[in-house]
């Protein structure tokens, strides 16, 4: 096996979720994820890139595991045709190709790190924003590539392509819903500057991300955190929406 | 009822059953998912015993999805969160299982009452199963908020996608059987997805806490979920102070 099966898996990938495979592709999600993650954290604290070196993939794990029964009991009910370890294969495969472009991005942002004003610097707050703007935007590009690949795998295995886009967006909801509250546990990810470095903050359960991010909508839009929330999902679905349906076009069919 | 004796358009439909054995769990469970309509062609045959696994198997995964509510609250809702949801849930199915029968009639299906009974059990043990797979990430929740309208929107939400399967495979029931229209069992399922809304009221504190078992006063769930969306667990369960003072929304 080579990582050139993980990004331009044949047809039949997901009709062979041998452990070997499944064992094969976590591996190159969780070295990937660790690479990049180091270079996450490195920039507050070399100690703080070793944590979170190990905090991303336990983020991925954790989430596929906890959702491990929905996701395999939604791809049969959604009419993929896929049982629960082939669910998990096409859920692994997609994370390591996320992983295989954030760990391919490592050296660069590696060097982004080393070259930012240090945390202790005057400068770190902007440092700080800007450091987190380019990871967003990092993650973001890796995610929406790898949806659109786990996709294209699901519409070449899905007897209709209406029952493919419907497993996708069910997993994406659901894996993306849990994936922000254990990112939340887990954090800090990135290290704010005045703040100790620590593996887990001293009360990691307190809270859900997701109130957070609506309080502070609520508070950015001056109350009307509704309409705003409304707003942000239309924005963020509708391009998403538009190029699944263009995948369904091109994808070529068994 | 032989489905051989099937009127309309229903004949053309119905498959062969492919297996004529008992039905044990695990071939219960793989059916319910994968191949539902040679599920329901089975049912319709007499000492399949389904009825009575498909409701251990809806009781057993309710009970672990109440478990999981009852972390949010913990003490005494460890135990009483789970008996509330399951037995309002099954006293749910038994209130509306008489005018399923009626209803699916009416839709033109042609159901016996106890292969009916077995697909009603049936659909409450696949909604089971998919609360059973929304518990791990509900309980990461129910560990991290003190919000009760949160965790009332997630568990509300939970179900509603789990009973929309649920009544999924009880439209494909009344289709199979030779039913042909829909309406009546949208009208249905509207009216079970209300009494199972209204037990939540019925039978509060499910997420929250009280003093007493069961409520006193009568309320509409809409009424009570208004009252408790806004509360919160805090002033009643003493939670350590956060130690830092910085919001933790900027820590990422």
């Amino acid at each position: 096996m080579n990582l050139r099966e993980v990004i331009q898996p044949a047809p039949d990938w997901l009709d062979k979720p041998s452990p070997r495979r499944v064992a094969f592709v976590a591996l190159i999600a969780c070295t990937g994820l660790a690479f990049y993650g180091f270079t996450v954290g490195f920039w507050r604290d070399p100690v703080m890139g070793l944590y979170v070196a190990i905090k991303l993939p336990v983020l991925i794990a954790l989430t596929l595991a906890c959702n491990g029964l929905l996701n395999g009991l939604l791809g049969i009910l959604l009419g993929t045709g896929l049982g629960f370890r082939q669910s998990l294969l096409a859920l692994l495969t997609s994370f390591a190709l996320a992983a295989l472009i954030l760990g391919s991005l490592a050296p660069i942002t590696f060097f982004l790190a080393w070259n930012a004003p240090s945390p202790e610097s005057p400068g770190a707050s902007a440092a700080h924003s800007a450091y987190l703007v380019t990871h967003t935007a990092l993650i973001g590009f890796a995610g929406i590539t790898a949806n659109l690949h786990l996709h294209r795998l699901l519409a070449v295995k899905a007897p209709t392509a209406m029952a493919a886009t419907a497993t996708l967006l069910a997993w994406l909801g659901g894996n993306a819903f849990l994936g922000a509250q254990f990112s939340w546990i887990l954090r800090p990810f990135f290290g704010t500057p005045r703040l100790a470095v620590q593996f887990l903050r001293d009360d990691p359960f307190d809270g859900t991300f997701h109130e957070a991010v609506w309080k502070a909508l609520d508070q950015l839009s001056g109350g009307f955190g509704l309409p705003a929330l409304l707003l942000l999902m239309i924005l963020l679905t509708a391009p998403i929406l538009r190029t699944i349906h263009k995948n369904h076009q091109t994808t070529p069919r068994p | 009822m032989n489905p051989e004796n099937i009127p309309g358009p229903a004949q053309t439909s119905i498959p062969e059953a492919p297996f004529s054995g008992p039905l044990d769990f695990k071939t219960l469970f793989e059916t319910l998912l994968r191949n539902p309509q040679v599920l329901i062609v089975r049912l319709a045959e007499p000492n399949h015993g389904a009825t009575g696994r498909f409701a251990i198997m809806a009781a057993t995964s309710i009970l672990l999805f109440g478990l999981v509510l009852g972390c949010f609250a913990k003490n005494e809702q460890l135990w009483a969160a789970p008996a509330k949801i399951t037995a309002g849930l099954i006293f749910s199915g038994l209130i509306c299982f008489p005018s399923l029968y009626i209803f699916s009639s009416l839709a033109g299906a042609r159901v016996s009452l106890s292969q009916l009974a077995a697909c009603l059990a049936g659909a409450l043990a696949l909604a089971g199963l998919l609360l059973l797979g929304f518990a791990p990430a509900v309980w990461i929740f129910a560990e991290s908020t003190d919000s009760v309208g949160f965790m009332g929107i997630l568990a509300i939400g939970s179900w509603a996608i789990a009973v929309t399967f649920a009544l999924k495979f009880l439209k494909a029931v009344i289709f199979a059987t030779g039913g042909t229209q829909k309406t009546p069992l949208t009208i249905w399922s509207v009216i079970f997805l209300l009494v199972t809304l209204q037990m939540t009221t019925s039978l509060r504190p499910i997420l929250g806490r009280s003093d007493l078992l069961l409520p006193q006063d009568k309320k509409f769930f809409l009424q009570h979920w208004g009252e408790t969306f806004g509360t919160s667990l805090k002033p009643t369960l003493a939670r350590k102070p956060r130690p830092s003072p910085e919001a933790p929304q900027l820590d990422r």
